[in-house]
């Protein structure tokens, strides 16, 4: 279980996390999306003791991360797959981080075998793809079987196929209890990974809540009509006072219910072929709900 | 402590450029010392010969064994392992400490090996030539273990520099620079402006200082020109310690 709470860090005059609280379950993976220097990555080091935050904590079990005696058996840290040395061999690379916690030579191949890199121990992480770095990553993360898991942006730059690997591993830590954060920009990613979300914009807390009813509350609904009668439908609805978007013998309206248009269909005799409610998607609800606080506005937007 | 120590040695040895750092370190100092006895004129060979140039090659040795002890923090920075040392050690004293021992034991220890390695061929080489016996001098132990205390200090001064900096061609060119040129031209300006005996005060040359068969007249001896320069990066590793504590990683 981890608890953020107030967590603020500054940068001189520039406040990158504001005031933010949340909180990551046991057994279940949280999403921790944001735009692109929305303080994603800022809120994961001050997380972890690397950055210092200017006020506000965050608790693993409710301990501080520096006041952790052996911190790899309890958090788990991946935030950039290139903090390792070109220059030494993947299993050396292991050895050192296993060690200063103590752990054993024999755990480290525990763990090269657990990310399948066993074939490439002795080869230097230099000559290693992005996919064989965020596996070693992995199991740097994995060498003290943590209860929490934290990772910054572990899809980005993956192919396809470590895109699944990476959701994979996700799943199976959080069913096996664990407490799972991981970030990412990639909505759609987030939507298949994720059970819960935590939506940050401009540093501040957007929303927590599940994936389900984050679209709930900030996806955009509208209704969709067919009708051989739409030209008096759709005047009938703008006459109400109601936005519609007509192409063909279809329209789409916006802020009203399904229900309503059926009504007021049926009390002027109109034919409806088709009533039904949609909804957008996962990448449309967090546009709505961070474009209040997106840090880079479009020349357009900043002239509005 | 004794695991975070283990780890920095882990990390030290198995990076190739930190190898070839520690043999280069070691390798030039000796070539000049065994080559200058090999070619030295007969008649010119004394008990303090070999010693001496042991001693004199030792500022080219403590000089790389202080990049040595840059480029095991510099390397952290600029290959992002910081973050991996920070996160499995979050006590910073404790990681600063735990490199400290290890460069410094390194230090004294490859000062050691020019020290053995150039007594023991040195000799073998005057042997094999045409030179009457020598007596043992003795100036030649305490020049040597001052060499092997320079190699830890100058390893520790690398490594707060290196932590200062966090770059490593700054804080390589700061560390050579710093006796070369900076010292020479303060040193200079003062001595010019208001102070006769004004080199004693200069660190870095009051330890290099130290290492002389012979001392100069002006100086604080042997031990106290050591640590004169000792406590000098004591103060930049402190310096060096609250920078690494206070700055995010």
């Amino acid at each position: 279980m981890i608890v953020v709470d107030e967590l603020t860090k500054k940068y001189g005059s520039t406040t990158a996390v504001e005031r933010l609280s949340f909180t990551v379950a046991p057994g279940r993976v949280t999403g921790f999306l944001g735009p692109n220097g929305s303080g994603k990555s800022t809120t994961m080091r001050c997380m972890i003791g690397l950055d210092r935050s200017s006020s506000g904590s965050a608790r693993f079990d409710g301990r501080a991360y520096r006041d952790l005696a052996r911190p790899l058996t309890e958090v788990g840290a991946l935030l950039d797959a290139g903090n390792a040395h070109s220059g030494r061999s993947a299993r050396n690379h292991l050895r050192w981080i296993a060690t200063s916690n103590g752990f054993s030579a024999r755990r480290v191949d525990e763990v090269l075998e657990m990310v399948g890199l066993q074939q490439v121990a002795k080869k230097r992480v230099g000559q290693f793809s992005l996919g064989m770095k965020q596996r070693l990553g992995i199991a740097a993360v994995m060498l003290g079987d943590p209860q929490v898991v934290i990772l910054d942006e572990p899809a980005n730059g993956l192919d396809p196929e470590g895109i699944r690997w990476i959701r994979e591993v996700l799943r199976n830590l959080a069913n096996q209890g664990r407490s799972v954060l991981v970030s990412s920009h990639l909505l759609a990613e987030m939507a298949m990974i994720a059970d819960d979300l935590v939506v940050i914009g401009r540093g501040r807390l957007v929303d927590q809540c599940t994936v389900t009813e984050f679209i709930d509350r900030h996806a955009t609904k509208w209704v969709t009509v067919r009708s051989p009668q739409l030209d008096r439908l759709t005047d009938l609805v703008r006459n109400a006072g109601h936005r519609v978007e007509s192409s063909g013998d279809a329209a789409d309206i916006h802020g009203v219910e399904a229900a309503a248009v059926g009504e007021l269909a049926a009390a002027n005799g109109i034919v409806l072929h088709e009533l039904s409610t949609q909804t957008g998607s996962l990448e449309d609800a967090f546009l709505e709900a961070t474009a209040m606080s997106v840090e880079y506005h479009g020349l357009s937007e900043s002239a509005t | 402590m004794i695991a975070t120590i283990r780890s920095e040695w882990i990390k030290l040895r198995t990076v190739r450029s930190n190898v070839t750092t520690a043999i280069v370190a070691m390798v030039i100092p000796l070539a000049i010392s065994l080559l200058s006895v090999t070619f030295m004129g007969e008649n010119n060979i004394d008990s303090g010969t070999l010693p001496g140039f042991i001693v004199g090659s030792g500022s080219v040795a403590v000089l790389l064994i202080g990049v040595l002890g840059v480029l095991c923090v510099t390397q952290e920075y600029s290959q992002g392992t910081i973050r991996l040392t920070l996160a499995a050690t979050p006590s910073r004293p404790r990681v600063y400490l735990a490199k400290g021992v290890v460069v410094a034991v390194l230090g004294a220890a490859l000062t050691g090996l020019v020290i053995l390695i150039g007594t023991v061929v040195g000799s073998a080489i005057i042997d094999a030539r045409d030179v009457p016996e020598l007596v043992s001098n003795p100036d030649a132990a305490p020049a040597f273990l001052a060499m092997i205390l320079m190699g830890a200090v100058v390893a520790l001064l690398g490594m707060a520099i290196g932590a200062l900096t966090r770059n490593p061609p700054s804080a390589i060119t700061t560390l050579v620079l710093w006796p070369l040129l900076v010292e020479g031209i303060v040193g200079g300006l003062l001595s010019l402006a208001f102070v006769d005996d004004v080199a004693r005060w200069m660190p870095f040359q009051s330890g290099l200082n130290s290492m002389f068969l012979e001392l100069p007249e002006d100086g604080f001896g042997r031990w106290g020109s050591l640590g004169y320069f000792a406590a000098w990066v004591l103060f930049v590793s402190l310096m060096a310690e609250r920078s690494l504590k206070r700055r995010d990683a």
